[in-house]
């Protein structure tokens, strides 16, 4: 009942937003982008993604046509955008060279990781793209709130919040003119959130805990996991279960001792297409979970709640939803203790 | 160590430190068992450690258990092997070369290491089957043979000449697979991956297992026997390969020996935890003030006070900042640079 209810009243909002937001964009456009100002005379027709979630958040609002190529894949693309994504090249997997965005002539680059183009940009500095012309749009759920030079993946001061990534939603729509689209997709993805959380919250559980591990240098070795203020730990919140780890940085990693001893009901693993790492394929995560003397000791081993996620659902972008619904489902599946 | 004290009595005092040291090994083994990232009470650790070993039968936890026995009962068995290997190559070099600053490293083993590790890493050498461990062992293993090809080309035959040609070998080697590191992390390498290699670089102890134990400790047992076994030929080497030579020693075949002993010693933990600094330095020096300079007496009190070193070491490096685990290396080398100046200080005024 009140899923639907909530489902409904979400739509509606939906609808408002679409109304509000149709009027076309008047150029130039200045947008305000992680302490930068950014103007726009003209919608760009050359854009470079680096991160998949500026990559599948232009192909949503149907601008695929204009994405000339691509970066940083965690996970393969969504298999709707999948026939768009052949016409675009991949120029690498993970980050790509300053000098393959730029032979791409792009008008805009888009960031998913602020770290890509920040002070100590591993692609280039903001600076660099601005000097040959080019407009570098940096998704704010990787600078609102967070410093990306502390840390191994950036610190966050504050918690991650969905609205960043309604926020890229409707910048991006603003600065390429298809405000329609992106309050359609932002609506989408609000009810989609709102209703798998809603089925989450129905469940009552009672103290649920979790934690999300994400890969490891070595696979003995002390695995990254979700920190307190990330992406994973909102949709965790969102869910209404508690993330075992306590520290501020995006991605800390922290020893087994601890996390056995923590013992969460639920362990999260992510999924990805990256091979960096030999724990980077998530069956050798869940081999070492079942095999290591510790860990196959563990509530969530033992009672087989090991849920599998992509990588990108977990990350901030239109995917969000998607691991979201995932957890929720596998939640409603775990037959926990409720209140 | 005075002139004025008998044989016997020097003799018997440095008995009681040998079983001091010895205890002190089984106090501190006892203490890291017991202390680690999150608290297991003692008595939960003993009943775990007479449940494994007498099988008795006291009820634990088994995720508790788990982690005595598994994690932490295994890290300390590795420190303790791997902080007497790095001491003892470190007082074998040290005579071997008649160089005070000689260290495990000298020869290329951890540059040659990180590169290896590196290039795992950062170039996915091997995709994604090659381990971190054994990409830094097949490192220093080329590292350490370059080492020895560039000596031996440059002519090391025997005599003090020699010598310092291994030494400045070792400089080469060093310097090239430290710039190689270099230029795969500016090359290519992310934060992410930059700070993987550098953490396990300076010492890492959280991945180790029974069979790191499986390996860490045998190769401790033979390597420093074989050490021992050549105690008097490292007496004489401490007047020089040529007094040595005279002595009737086979300069050459020894210092073929214990270089590779040495060397393929520290590879094995390299690979196994890291490049840890320092203790191969350190320890030694403190050792002979210890206990003097006679390698019948340094070897053993070397290992020892070695694996107490590491061991003390890993326990800090575990608690000293809460909620994170600190690279054991920064330990050591925090610890050790006073004590070496505390040790260099006393030196001088017994002198």
């Amino acid at each position: 009942m009140t899923i639907s209810r909530l489902a409904l009243a979400t739509a509606s909002l939906g609808l408002l937003t679409i109304a509000a937001a149709a009027e076309p964009t008047e150029y130039p456009l200045t947008v305000q982008n992680c302490g930068q100002e950014l103007t726009f005379n003209s919608p760009p027709e050359r854009v470079v993604t680096i991160g998949q979630s500026g990559t599948e958040m232009l192909y949503a609002l149907g601008l695929s046509e204009k994405v000339v190529g691509t970066a940083v894949w965690f996970n393969e693309v969504l298999p709707q955008f999948g026939e768009q994504n052949s016409r675009v090249e991949r120029l690498a997997d993970n980050h790509p060279s300053f000098e393959s965005v730029v032979a791409k002539e792009p008008e805009l680059v888009t960031t998913q990781f602020e770290g890509h183009v920040g002070a100590q940009g591993s692609v280039g500095t903001r600076e660099q793209f601005n000097d040959l012309g080019v407009n570098v749009y940096a998704m704010p759920a990787d600078c609102v709130g967070k410093d990306n030079l502390v840390g191994g993946d950036g610190t966050r001061k504050t918690a991650f919040q969905i609205e960043t990534v309604y926020q890229a939603i409707r910048e991006l729509s603003t600065i390429f003119d298809v405000q329609d689209r992106g309050a359609e997709l932002e609506a989408e993805l609000r009810g989609r959130v709102e209703a798998a959380s809603a089925k989450a919250k129905a469940l009552n559980l009672k103290d649920a805990s979790a934690v999300v591990w994400f890969s490891s240098p070595d696979i003995d070795l002390d695995p990254f996991v979700a920190g307190q203020k990330g992406i994973p730990a909102f949709i965790l919140s969102q869910l209404g279960i508690r993330n075992i780890i306590e520290s501020d940085e995006e991605w800390p990693s922290v020893g087994w001792e601890r996390i056995a001893q923590a013992d969460p009901d639920i362990i999260i693993i992510a999924r990805m297409d990256r091979r960096r790492f030999e724990a980077d394929d998530y069956e050798v995560k869940l081999k070492f979970l079942k095999d290591d003397p510790v860990t196959s000791e563990m509530t969530a081993v033992k009672e087989g709640r090991l849920v599998v996620v992509d990588a990108h659902a977990i990350h901030a972008s239109i995917r969000i939803a998607d691991g979201i619904e995932v957890i929720s489902e596998a939640l409603a599946k775990a037959g926990l203790p409720n209140r | 160590m005075t002139p004025l004290c008998s044989r016997g009595a020097v003799g018997g005092k440095r008995a009681t430190l040998f079983i001091g040291v010895a205890l002190l090994l089984v106090v501190v083994i006892a203490v890291g068992v017991c202390i680690g990232e999150t608290s297991i009470h003692p008595r939960i650790v003993f009943a775990t450690i007479s449940n494994k070993l007498f099988a008795t039968d006291f009820p634990v936890a088994p995720i508790q258990a788990g982690i005595v026995w598994n994690y932490r009962l295994p890290r300390i068995m590795v420190a303790a092997s791997c902080g007497a290997i790095l001491a003892v190559c470190g007082a074998v070099l040290q005579a071997l070369l008649r160089n005070t600053l000689a260290d495990p490293y000298l020869l290329g083993i951890s540059s040659g290491a990180s590169a290896g590790a590196v290039s795992v890493l950062v170039l996915g050498l091997g995709a994604g089957l090659l381990s971190l461990s054994v990409g830094a062992f097949v490192g220093a293993i080329v590292a350490f043979g370059l080492v020895t090809l560039l000596a031996r080309a440059a002519g090391g035959g025997v005599g003090m000449q020699a010598t310092s040609l291994i030494i400045l070998a070792g400089i080469a080697g060093s310097q090239l697979f430290n710039a190689l590191t270099s230029f795969i992390i500016a090359r290519s390498a992310n934060a992410e991956q930059a700070r993987s290699v550098m953490f396990w670089l300076m010492g890492n102890m959280s991945g180790v297992r029974w069979p790191d134990v499986g390996l860490a400790v045998p190769v401790a047992i033979t390597g420093i026997l074989a050490c021992v076994w050549h105690m008097r030929a490292l007496d004489a080497f401490t007047f020089g390969a040529d007094s040595a030579a005279s002595l009737g020693v086979p300069v050459r075949r020894v210092q073929v020996v214990l270089i590779a002993t040495t060397s393929l010693m520290t590879a094995a933990m390299v690979s196994i935890v890291g490049a840890i600094g320092f203790v191969g330095l350190v320890i030694p020096h403190a050792a002979r003030f210890i206990v003097g300079v006679r390698h019948a007496r340094l070897l053993p009190a070397t290992a020892l006070t070695g694996a107490v070193f590491l061991v003390a070491s890993d326990v800090v490096s575990r608690i000293v900042i809460p909620n994170q685990v600190l690279p054991i290396g920064v330990i050591t080398a925090l610890v050790g640079a006073p004590g070496f100046a505390v040790i260099l200080l006393r030196a001088r005024r017994m002198r």
